[in-house]
């Protein structure tokens, strides 16, 4: 086992801190599992490497910031290969899996509200997952990870104000896909 | 302000990210305008149904054991990544209980210096960011909310401005993998953190000083803090008693 330095040990430990964050936003980009797996473990090699880089500021934030990095390259490599975008695991088979997860589990809520829940965050996945690449990013960083507009733009070295349009443009893109969807339940009287 | 430049600032106001002069104007203007408060609950249910309902998804254990693999990592796992927070607790309980008051001052020791290393790391980089806080304090009833929005348990939040212990205003942090509230006040020249810690994170870490900063465990009204700060001993210890007082 080679000897690591002491700055590589303490990025090492700040990676595998933030490793959930870091896994939920290779999950999102990329759309399976095994991709962001990868795509944190080259993340993760890269960044204990690139240790003495690290100049202070937010941690989580360089971190997620090589993840992304990663995740990007990944898919460039996915749109060479196939000529296509993103082929996300099927989203009917998720819901399906949820679905199951939940009932299996289910003794604290009936089995009936446990079935919302899981086709309604179903649903949900489906229209974020719908979004296109450069919109999900944005918004997973300010709504789940919770970063202010300047962090965002750091992490994503783009000027602040383009973090504002592209925030503002997921967010009207996943209302009005929410909005229909809500639309269309009532239509079919569920 | 009218509806056209109110509504531009509406995704401003609601991140957090006006400074207070215009969000008190944007404030006037949403008292008399439904239409634009209407725009800004629309933001908050897209918020809440993100946090509620988007696909979260946490790295396999496998994931874990692999990059820890890379690390050559044979250190033990601390506590706070324990599937089950409540053994932690119990295991803190069951060595005091056995070993008595040295085996707890171990374990603390060891236990906090993560957490401690992360809430020094929390106040330096609210002190070099922009503001060192997301939602500044009109008085409290603006920080109070606030948290209420995003943590299931919101803490006290008082002003001690006539005490010298201005509030500045709140943040959201993490202490581990646990998000924690930041309650921001002022003395002087003096910016100071004090984070509220979740019932999970077992004890506060102990006081420690490092690079002329100080952390102090506190208590809030009750529930365990801990206080980062570059005042001296007698200003500390003034404002620890005023926190143990909150309610």
């Amino acid at each position: 086992m080679s000897t690591l330095t002491p700055s590589q040990n303490l990025v090492g430990d700040l990676a595998l801190r933030h490793l959930d964050a870091a896994y939920n936003l290779g999950r999102w980009l990329l759309g399976n599992d095994a991709d962001a797996s990868d795509a944190v473990h080259d993340a993760f090699l890269r960044a204990t490497r690139a240790a003495d880089t690290y100049a202070g500021g937010n941690a989580r934030a360089w971190w997620l910031a090589i993840v992304r990095n990663c995740c990007l390259a990944r898919l460039a490599i996915r749109r060479r290969e196939r000529g296509d975008v993103a082929i996300d695991q099927v989203e009917s088979a998720k819901g399906r899996d949820a679905v199951d997860a939940l009932l299996a589990g289910g003794d604290t809520e009936d089995a009936e509200s446990a079935l919302e829940t899981a086709q309604r965050r179903a649903l949900f996945a489906r229209h974020v997952a719908e979004l296109p690449v450069e919109f999900r990013e944005v918004l997973l960083l300010r709504e789940i990870e919770e970063f202010s507009y300047r962090e965002i733009a750091d992490l994503l070295q783009m000027p602040i104000g383009t973090v504002m349009s592209r925030l503002s443009r997921a967010r009207a893109l996943l209302q009005a896909a929410l909005g229909t969807a809500a639309r269309e339940e009532v239509k079919h009287g569920l | 302000m009218d509806c056209k430049a109110a509504r531009d600032l509406v995704p401003l106001y609601f991140d957090g990210e006006l400074d207070r002069a215009t969000a008190r104007e944007l404030e006037t203007h949403l008292d008399d305008c439904a239409e634009c408060r209407d725009a800004l609950v629309a933001l908050d249910a897209l918020r809440r149904a993100l946090r509620e309902d988007a696909p979260r998804y946490a790295a396999t254990g496998e994931l874990r054991e692999r990059l820890q693999a890379e690390l050559g990592d044979r250190r033990p796992r601390p506590l706070r990544r324990m599937q089950r927070p409540w053994l932690a607790l119990a295991a803190s309980a069951a060595l005091a209980f056995v070993a008595g008051g040295g085996a707890v001052l171990l374990w603390q020791q060891r236990a906090g210096t993560p957490i401690a290393h992360d809430l020094f790391e929390s106040h330096w980089r609210a002190l070099a960011a922009a503001s060192p806080v997301d939602v500044i304090s009109t008085d409290r009833h603006t920080v109070k909310p606030w948290f209420a929005g995003k943590l299931a348990d919101a803490p006290f939040v008082q002003d001690f401005a006539e005490q010298g212990f201005a509030l500045v205003g709140g943040r959201l942090d993490y202490a581990g993998s646990e998000r924690v509230a930041v309650l921001v006040y002022r003395h002087g020249q003096h910016l100071i953190d004090v984070f509220v810690l979740p019932a999970s994170a077992g004890a506060a870490p102990a006081a420690t000083l490092r690079e002329g900063y100080a952390l102090d465990p506190v208590s809030l009204g009750g529930r365990p803090a801990a206080m980062v700060s570059d005042m001296d001993a007698t200003e500390r210890a003034r404002f620890g008693a005023l926190l143990a007082a909150a309610r």
